[in-house]
């Protein structure tokens, strides 16, 4: 017996959906050829199943276990051992055994292997569409799991999605209860999240054309939440990314020391004097910061930051950043002085690298600047007056920006004279340090779009932005912006509004709901779905130990270890009481036919004047009755009970439309019925 | 040893649910007699449930903590609906038809259902023991979903003649997600009576014999019909020893036949002289099926009972049921 169970067809089908479903967010990941072999997989098995096929032989099992082994060892080899391998490797085992999926048992292999697999995606993304679309998986695996055991003479799909549905809808508040209840458990062992995803933002380099790269994507950065009461203007919000003070002609980049005891050093003279480092004024301003995969390991943030949770290392410049890559969302808090001094005194080795340029080319440009800081009396007011250079000269500000050669500052400062913000950074910031003042790139976001709908702030790719740091005697570093001397647009209402003509702007999301920002409606409806992200992102996905004791705490009190024990199986318990309780004892309704329907409302109606059906009295016995006891009534019950009788048992060839017109005879006959009901009524009122 | 155990566990078994299952003609299942374990699928199931947990404890991903907790809610569901699956399912004893020994005996039992409820998968078997799949039962599957009530047959091998009392009828259901099996085992006091099983042999005498007058012998030196025995004498054909006489030390005997002729049939026990009494049964068994085929008017004398000449089905059937019952008084 065991050996000839033919899987139903329906089963099958079932199963082999649910499959290509939970491999498809996969197959953007892995390999191509992965998808390939999985596809073929599929077909073989449909092949099997018409009995055009084989089961695999054990030649083939075999070269199919070894093919597996040799790929799990070249992949181990050029990945290394990561979530992106093992994910390729248990879709692999995976697909090989659903064409060697004979008995029920395999079947059930496959199937608990989709439920891991949606994990593996869970593991990549939490959006709402993610979840939803997991739950779109779960609930095809579960009509498979119906289909395989229901008998094989029933094809009734719909049935069964009906029924899957109903399984999920009441698992969901269970569900919901573990999710809230059920103690979370800090990580066992550390795992490297290691995947073959691009790393997306901005890079801790910058070479003419990186950032107007970014301004071509339509994709979220990251969405920032004040705290009640903050309002801060536009111009306000550069999200400081990466302090880039290393210029080598063409391209800036942070310095890196090179020894780990000279990190260590650094690390701890910046420990010993981090407080004197800096002066600040004024309160601080706290906001959280929920920030999209970028695996890159540094944060962003308004200067001055400070991490509220002491979770981040903090950089040599005020950076700030996280213990390994991010390769999940990052829900962040911080607390930001705005108005802030920093390296008031500016050691010699810091001073040194901050003066630093490339040995020869950029004449011109050195001369201008020799020449410009002779004609005024301070730094300060040199700066500006290279601003206002850039202001009034015929300076661009524009995503094609024209290719550079070999003396770039000088090209673009005296040439081409278009540029994107990066062009602006890496001009002034030479211009700076031609003059002898310390002076460094920073690259980060600046701007963002707010979202009615909840009160966040959602920072898109597009706002990556580059601007300058100059160091003046007895002020510290002081931010100085050049693309907002150009296009004070950009800072002030921001990038959308300033490049609202320029055709590469947000290119690669042609049809991103940003870009029709325009169109009332739609842009309502993308702000409404991000906030709907927002939410789920805040509840859902950051719903961790610390957000569980907290809430506990908030609840309950103190929470000790029996009480979390005892409130969670409890309301577990309720939960399964209810459910059980409304699984087992509310049986399903039946449908009964309008006929059915109607002739029962006929009985209210009568009942309502005490003429009351019984318990089991079929409708010929009934009209007996009413016949007998109310003779008044006998010709219109009558007539009405025939027809019923007709049409309910007759037998069930009569056409549909035949039906309807037999149903409206009947309802004309009630309305003669009825309009001998008041009377009555009234005749039992007065006896 | 560890099959002792068994053993002695399915000893236990059947005697705790002979305590709590009294004989009835109709049993209505509610949560007093259906049992619910998980499958090996179930356990599978759960199985990956845990990994998907150790994984999201390990890489802290909040869904997949949700997806854990989904997966074990729905192993819970799953419990319920296998419960309610079979929950207030009716199941009715119906009259059985006697078979003969070795044949599958067929037991009919109505499955009924309120109008309310669905049954689906419902698969009814006579098993042998605590867990293991019935050896000698066949399984039925059926569905009470469109009509009210079904009647299904469901056989078990018959193995002794005699009244036979079916083992206790086990319903199961792994409906719907299949990790978990739901049962119930019932006992209906489904009887049925079991003729003893035919063995075939030549009757050319009873074709020879429907003209004549008396139940004279008229030929001595008859085939069939076994006679007496007489000593054996060279020359003497070695068919017709009685071999058995020889094995029991009697010396060598030569069994004398004789044909009969006779309008009125008549089966007697003597007439197969030498056999046991199974034997003997099985053999009139054959006589009574091929003479009631044949359409011969016949009669039987066993002992405890004579069965005056007649013939039809209703004969048969009466002649059948003495020899079933044979020795049960």
């Amino acid at each position: 017996m065991e050996l000839s169970y033919q899987i139903p067809r329906p089963a099958l089908i079932w199963v082999l959906v649910a499959v290509v479903l939970v491999l498809l967010p996969q197959s953007v990941r892995m390999p191509v050829w992965i998808s390939v072999v999985a596809l073929c997989c599929v077909c073989w098995r449909l092949l099997i199943f018409n009995g055009r096929l084989n089961y695999p032989n054990r030649m083939v099992r075999v070269a199919l276990v070894l093919f597996t082994l040799i790929i799990s060892f070249t992949q181990i080899r050029n990945i290394g051992i990561g979530l992106d391998s093992a994910a390729s490797l248990l879709a692999l085992g995976f697909v090989f055994k659903l064409i060697e999926m004979r008995q029920k048992r395999d079947i059930y292999v496959v199937i608990s292997l989709c439920f891991v697999m949606s994990m593996v995606t869970f593991l990549y993304s939490q959006s709402v569409v993610t979840t939803l679309y997991v739950m779109l998986v779960i609930a095809v695996t579960m009509g498979a799991m119906i289909a395989l055991n229901r008998s094989s003479s029933v094809i009734d799909n719909m049935g069964t999605a009906r029924l899957a549905i109903k399984i999920a809808a009441q698992a969901l508040p269970l569900t919901i209860v573990l999710f809230i209840v059920f103690p979370r458990i800090a990580p066992l062992w550390a795992v490297p999240m290691q995947t073959g995803v691009n790393s997306t933002g901005v890079t801790d380099e910058m070479s003419p054309g990186d950032i107007s790269e970014l301004a071509r994507s339509a994709e979220l950065a990251f969405r920032v939440q004040f705290d009640d009461g903050v309002g801060l203007a536009h111009q306000q919000l550069y999200w400081r990314g990466l302090v880039l003070d290393n210029f080598d002609g063409s391209t800036w980049r942070r310095t890196r020391n090179s020894s780990a005891y000279s990190v260590a050093a650094s690390l701890a003279d910046f420990r010993i004097s981090y407080n004197d480092r800096i002066r600040t004024v004024g309160e601080p301003v706290s906001y959280n910061i929920i920030l999209e995969p970028t695996q890159q390991p540094w944060l962003f943030g308004l200067h001055l930051a400070e991490d509220v949770n002491d979770e981040f290392f903090s950089g040599r410049n005020f950076e700030l950043f996280n213990n390994g890559r991010i390769t999940q969302r990052l829900s962040y808090d911080l607390r930001s002085y705005m108005q802030n001094q920093t390296d008031v005194l500016l050691l010699g080795s810091s001073r040194n690298r901050n003066l630093e340029l490339p040995d020869g080319g950029n004449e011109r440009s050195q001369e201008f600047a020799r020449e410009l800081r002779a004609s005024v009396t301070t730094d300060r007011q040199y700066a500006n007056s290279v601003l206002t250079h850039f202001s009034q000269n015929q300076y661009f500000y524009t995503l094609n920006a024209p290719l550079l050669g070999e003396n770039r500052i000088d090209e673009f400062l005296f040439d081409t004279m278009a540029g994107f913000c990066e062009h602006y950074a890496s001009t002034f910031t030479y211009l700076m340090r031609a003059a002898g003042i310390p002076a460094r790139v920073v690259i980060g976001y600046q701007g963002a779009e707010a979202n009615p709908y909840e009160n966040y702030l959602m920072i898109y790719q597009y706002n990556a932005h580059a601007w300058s740091e100059v160091w003046f005697e007895g002020e510290g570093w002081v931010r100085f912006d050049p693309t907002g001397a150009v296009s004070p647009t950009r800072i002030e209402l921001g990038v959308q509004e300033a490049l609202r003509d320029d055709p590469a702007f947000m290119e690669d999301d042609l049809f991103s709901a940003a870009r029709f920002g325009g169109i009332g409606w739609l842009n309502a409806m993308r702000l409404r779905l991000d906030a709907i992200e927002y939410e789920w992102n805040q509840l859902v996905v950051n719903y961790d130990e610390d957000v569980q004791f907290e809430l506990f705490e908030r609840l309950f009190g103190e929470v000790t270890q029996q009480k979390v024990i005892m409130l969670m199986g409890s309301l577990a318990l309720i939960v399964i009481i209810v459910v059980g309780f409304m699984v087992i004892s509310i049986e399903p309704r039946i449908r009964r036919s309008p006929t059915d329907r109607f002739y029962l409302s006929v009985c209210k109606e009568l009942a309502k004047v005490d003429i009351v059906r019984r318990q089991g009295e079929g409708p010929i016995a009934f009209r007996d009755r009413v016949c007998t006891e109310r003779p008044e009534l006998a010709e219109a019950m009558t007539e009405l009970t025939q027809l019923y009788v007709k049409l309910n048992y007759a037998e069930k060839s009569v056409s549909e439309a035949e039906q309807k017109t037999q149903l409206l005879a009947l309802k004309t006959v009630y309305s003669k019925l009825k309009a001998k009901l008041p009377a009555l009524a009234g005749l039992r009122r007065v006896a | 040893m560890a099959y002792s155990l068994r053993e002695a566990l399915n000893k236990n078994y059947q005697r705790w649910i002979a305590k709590n299952s009294p004989p009835r003609d109709q049993i209505t299942l509610n949560r007093k007699n259906i049992f619910i374990v998980p499958t090996r699928n179930g356990l599978l199931f759960i199985f990956s449930s845990g990994l998907v947990f150790i994984a999201a404890i390990n890489y802290a991903v909040s869904l997949a903590f949700a997806l854990a907790f989904l997966m074990v809610s729905i192993f819970i569901l799953s419990i319920l609906h296998s419960f309610n699956n079979l929950n207030q399912l009716t199941i009715t004893s119906r009259s059985s038809q006697d078979v003969f020994c070795g044949e599958e005996a067929c037991f009919r039992v109505q499955l009924s259902r309120s109008p309310k409820r669905r049954h689906e998968s419902l698969e009814l078997n006579f098993p042998n023991s605590l867990s293991s799949p019935p050896v000698n039962s066949t399984s039925c599957y059926t569905d009470l979903s469109d009509q009210d009530t079904e009647e299904v047959e469901v056989f078990t091998l018959s193995t002794k003649r005699g009244e036979f009392k079916a083992p206790r009828l086990r319903v199961l259901t792994r409906f719907p997600l299949g990790l978990c099996r739901a049962w119930s085992v019932v006992d209906l006091n489904l009887h049925c009576l079991v003729y003893p099983r035919p063995v075939q042999f030549s009757m050319n005498q009873f074709d020879s014999g429907s003209s004549g007058g008396s139940d004279s012998v008229i030929n001595r030196e008859g085939s069939e019909d076994f006679y007496g025995l007489r000593d054996y004498v060279p020359g003497d054909s070695l068919r017709q020893v009685a071999w058995k006489n020889v094995a029991r030390g009697q010396g060598m005997q030569l069994k004398q036949f004789v044909d009969y002729v006779d309008n009125k049939i008549w089966l007697d026990w003597d007439m197969f002289y030498g056999f046991n009494v199974e034997e003997r049964l099985s053999r009139l068994c054959f006589c009574v099926i091929q003479l009631s085929k044949s359409g011969n008017v016949f009669g039987m004398r066993i002992p405890g009972g004579e069965y005056p000449p007649a013939t039809g089905l209703e004969h048969r059937k009466k002649l059948l049921r003495a020899l079933a019952r044979f020795g049960a008084e």
